[in-house]
């Protein structure tokens, strides 16, 4: 979908001025890559775009990424809200990146410390490289698929173009990565023989199944693979009247990317809680709801029905009570208003779960690793980050986490040779 | 319809229907703009200034530049203009075609002579045309004819006062104005060389000389004529300040008519200028931005002003603020602190930030960043080391501080409304 919000010169720089100028920006602190915004921003407003490319991607190096597909976290916090409405911080952020060079002022580190073996070379994996890189050592990324991780992967095509995604991967291994191995590593094992340290950034692997009868029919899929499959540039196999149960980014994005192939389908949103609750990103939202998807709230799934394949959904109406710990408040089935729903398609978006991968290392009751606060793992000079600590998380929360397993490796490293 | 109220004023024995005339610029140039400014509701115009036939004008395109803060691009306006390439054989003939059609109207005129016989006989041909005030331009930035060319005949105190002097003696019954220049040492001399030389009043003032600015890659001047450029008469909103302390200082010292000239953008401007002494205004930068129908807004937005102060007649207005006005040494020095209206204050911190780096260091932050402080966002005012100099107040966006004054056991508090 063509983005209709991207900036001309002009409004780029009417929003500019808008920006306060804050001190001690809640933009900044609430961004997770900490962007310095209102620097950049004062930037964009003298016509210094090269100078605030260069504050931008100083703090994050998914600076073309991120300028598309960012949920921002900032633009939430900004004090500008409080007088009128936030600052796009986003469509800012796109406007420098749509007209600076990333290869300008690019001056690589000589890196002359020794290898950390990263595991994964999604966004926590490619943004600990870089860091290290920085800082002199040797980032070697272990990757069994394609280095670049959903964005790369899965994020549709729609959203994200391919050649953003591509070249901002692409431009992160040339001149931040010693070397890219294909591996797929399933134990720590011998890699602190070889390497100085080890980040794991390996992402979810595993999908979550409902517990209900029925995922087995035919015609019920993942999202993920649906969402890999697009990006691809392959056909869905979705139907005519396709359910994607869930609410959260994953389930929004399938959605209107499904109605994107085929305006013609009926898809529609199955979720147990209400609109408010709906944990996908604003944005996300409303791409779906302007492509013509639409929603079932309060609803229950009980089973997939069908013989072989799917001919529908038994679902419960829901009544929304007091907050669970996510502080959504909990869906309660009313009793006797199961509704049955026709469909010939169900593709489940309730999100990852981790793996059985690395057995020697602790993890917490849902399987996700367990890290302190320098991300260190329990086996000394192994980290971890991104979704397997976090659960799936934003582009810029790995960032974050790249950023902060990378000083956090090279402060033990350090203390190794002393 | 719906009762106008009357905001009609006297001036010099004209009366206008407002105080807003069209002063001597490229809107009154040709017979069909000032016809069309007096249809829109000006209430009188004043003819681009005009010279005897044999004087040549050499005009020079592109002849206007401007600057702003960055997207706002007309805060000041500059132009290489010149007097009127009509004659005074053309602007005749307007005068007695426009005096016909809007004989309840204002029709001025402007002369530039460069010797005696030029200043009188442009008098004579103007007042048997009909013209209702005759303006004298002694302050065109690029230069005067006569006297001493290239210098502004405002400039100096004696040619002022002679050639004042001439023009009244031609005019008679006439009104006479005087536009002067603020670009003098003792604009209270001038003022008083009008009056000495018999005109009825000064139009305070002109465009003010000054360089536009300049192409930082080609280091040509704007506007740039093939590479070479020069100064420019800068009007519009970047000069208001200069022109309220010329009416002012002019007013305080010197009984004589002032008309109001030179960065007046809207009815509350024109307030200001009459509030120092000025007993009309006139535009010329608002109308070439935006047009004639400016004219709507001045006139209801002055309507509104009389009638929430109570105003019975724009008169009331004039000279209102002079007996507030001091100098430095009679401005008393009350004890001054700055003071939050917490309720207002939005948290972007610009007070701290110009006090601790353009200032007194008289404000703490409170952001939560040091464990067990408030997390409120709010400066709070250091009473010993604020000495009250208000930059804390210029720099706020939402108007949330003010100033405490206390002086003899009086107390009030200052803030700028705009």
């Amino acid at each position: 979908m063509e983005d209709r919000r991207k900036f001309s010169r002009e409004q780029a720089l009417i929003e500019a001025e808008r920006c306060l100028y804050c001190y001690d920006a809640p933009c900044e602190k609430a961004c997770p890559a900490h962007v310095p915004v209102p620097e950049f921003i004062q930037s964009v407003r003298t016509g210094n775009l090269k100078g605030a490319r260069n504050i931008i991607r100083e703090a994050n190096p998914f600076i073309e990424i991120c300028g598309v597909i960012c949920p921002e976290f900032c633009s939430e916090q900004c004090i500008r809200g409080k007088i009128d409405t936030p600052i796009n911080v986003r469509q800012l952020h796109k406007f420098v990146t749509d007209n600076t060079d990333p290869e300008e002022n690019l001056e690589p580190a000589e890196r002359t410390g020794q290898k950390v073996a990263i595991v994964g070379g999604g966004p926590a994996g490619l943004s600990c490289a870089r860091e290290l890189s920085r800082l002199g050592y040797k980032p070697v990324i272990l990757e069994k698929d394609v280095v670049g991780g959903i964005p790369a992967q899965e994020i549709a095509r729609t959203r994200l173009d391919e050649e953003i995604a591509g070249k901002e991967t692409g431009f992160i291994v040339k001149h931040f990565v010693e070397e890219v191995k294909r591996a797929e590593v399933e134990f720590v094992g011998d890699l602190l023989k070889e390497y100085g340290a080890v980040f794991i950034s390996t992402g979810l692997e595993k999908e979550q199944e409902p517990d209900i009868p029925g995922t087995d029919l035919e015609g019920v899929f993942f999202a993920r693979e649906i969402l890999k499959n697009v990006r691809k540039g392959q056909k869905s196999p979705a139907g005519r009247r396709v359910g994607v149960i869930g609410g959260g980014n994953v389930a929004l994005e399938t959605a209107a990317v499904l109605k994107a192939e085929d305006p013609g389908r009926d898809v529609e949103v199955i979720y147990r809680r209400g609109l408010k609750e709906l944990k996908a990103f604003r944005e996300e939202i409303e791409e779906a709801v302007e492509r013509g998807v639409t929603f079932q709230f309060m609803a229950i799934p009980r089973e997939i029905r069908g013989d072989a394949k799917v001919e529908g959904i038994m679902v419960t109406r829901a009544r929304l009570s007091e907050p669970d710990e996510s502080g959504r408040r909990r869906p309660e089935p009313v009793e006797n208003s199961d509704f049955f729903i026709p469909l010939d398609t169900i593709i489940i978006a309730i999100g990852q779960k981790a793996g059985e991968k690395f057995p020697e290392i602790e993890k917490t009751a849902a399987g996700l690793i367990k890290v302190n606060d320098k991300l260190e793992t329990n086996i000394p000079g192994v980290f971890a980050g991104g979704d397997m600590v976090n659960g799936a998380c934003t582009v810029v929360e790995s960032v974050r986490d790249g950023k902060k397993a990378a000083a956090s490796i090279a402060e033990y490293l350090e203390r190794g040779k002393a | 319809m719906y009762r106008e109220r009357d905001i009609s004023i006297d001036f010099l024995g004209i009366r206008l229907d407002s105080p807003f005339i069209l002063s001597a610029a490229p809107s009154t140039d040709e017979l069909e703009l000032a016809y069309d400014g007096l249809k829109e509701g000006w209430a009188g115009v004043i003819l681009k200034t005009t010279s005897v036939e044999e004087n040549p004008v050499p005009l020079k395109y592109p002849m206007m530049s401007s600057f702003g803060p960055q997207s706002r691009k007309v805060t000041g306006l500059g132009n290489i203009d010149l007097i009127s390439q009509y004659h005074i054989d053309v602007i005749e003939k307007r005068v007695k075609a426009l005096k016909e059609s809007f004989p309840h109207k204002m029709i001025g005129a402007s002369i530039m002579g460069a010797k005696k016989e030029d200043w009188q006989s442009l008098v004579h041909r103007l007042k048997k045309a009909g013209v209702d005030i005759i303006e004298c331009s002694f302050s065109c930035p690029q230069g005067s004819m006569g006297e001493a060319p290239g210098r502004m005949l405002a400039q100096s105190v004696e040619a002022t006062e002679k050639v004042a002097g001439w023009v009244k003696e031609a005019a008679g019954d006439t009104p006479v104005l005087i536009k002067i220049t603020p670009q003098v040492t003792d604009i209270v001399e001038v003022a008083r060389a009008v009056k000495r030389g018999g005109a009825d009043g000064i139009t305070a003032s002109n465009t003010i000389p000054s360089l536009l600015g300049l192409d930082i890659y080609t280091f040509e001047p704007y506007p740039s004529l093939f590479g070479k450029g020069g100064y420019s008469g800068l009007s519009g909103s970047a000069i208001k300040p200069i022109t309220l302390r010329t009416i002012a200082e002019i007013a305080r010292n010197v009984d004589i008519v002032i008309s109001g000239n030179g960065g007046a953008f809207n009815w509350k401007d024109a307030v200001e200028f009459m509030a120092v002494g000025a007993g009309n205004v006139q535009f010329c930068t608002l109308p070439m931005h935006y047009g004639f129908r400016t004219i709507r807004d001045l006139k209801s937005g002055l309507a509104g002003y009389l009638d929430a102060m109570g105003f019975k007649s724009p008169a009331d207005i004039v000279k209102k603020a002079l007996k507030n006005i001091y100098s430095h040494e009679e401005i008393p020095a009350p004890k001054t602190r700055a003071q939050l209206i917490e309720e207002k204050c939005v948290g972007c911190g610009l007070c701290y930030v110009a006090c601790r780096d353009g200032g007194h260091r008289a404000i703490e932050w409170r952001s939560g960043n040091v464990p067990g402080q408030d997390d409120s966002r709010k400066p709070a005012f250091d009473e010993e080391k604020c000495p009250g100099c208000a930059m804390c107040m210029q720099v706020c966006p939402v108007d949330a501080i003010r100033m405490k004054e206390q002086m003899d056991g009086r107390c009030q508090y200052y803030e700028e409304v705009r």
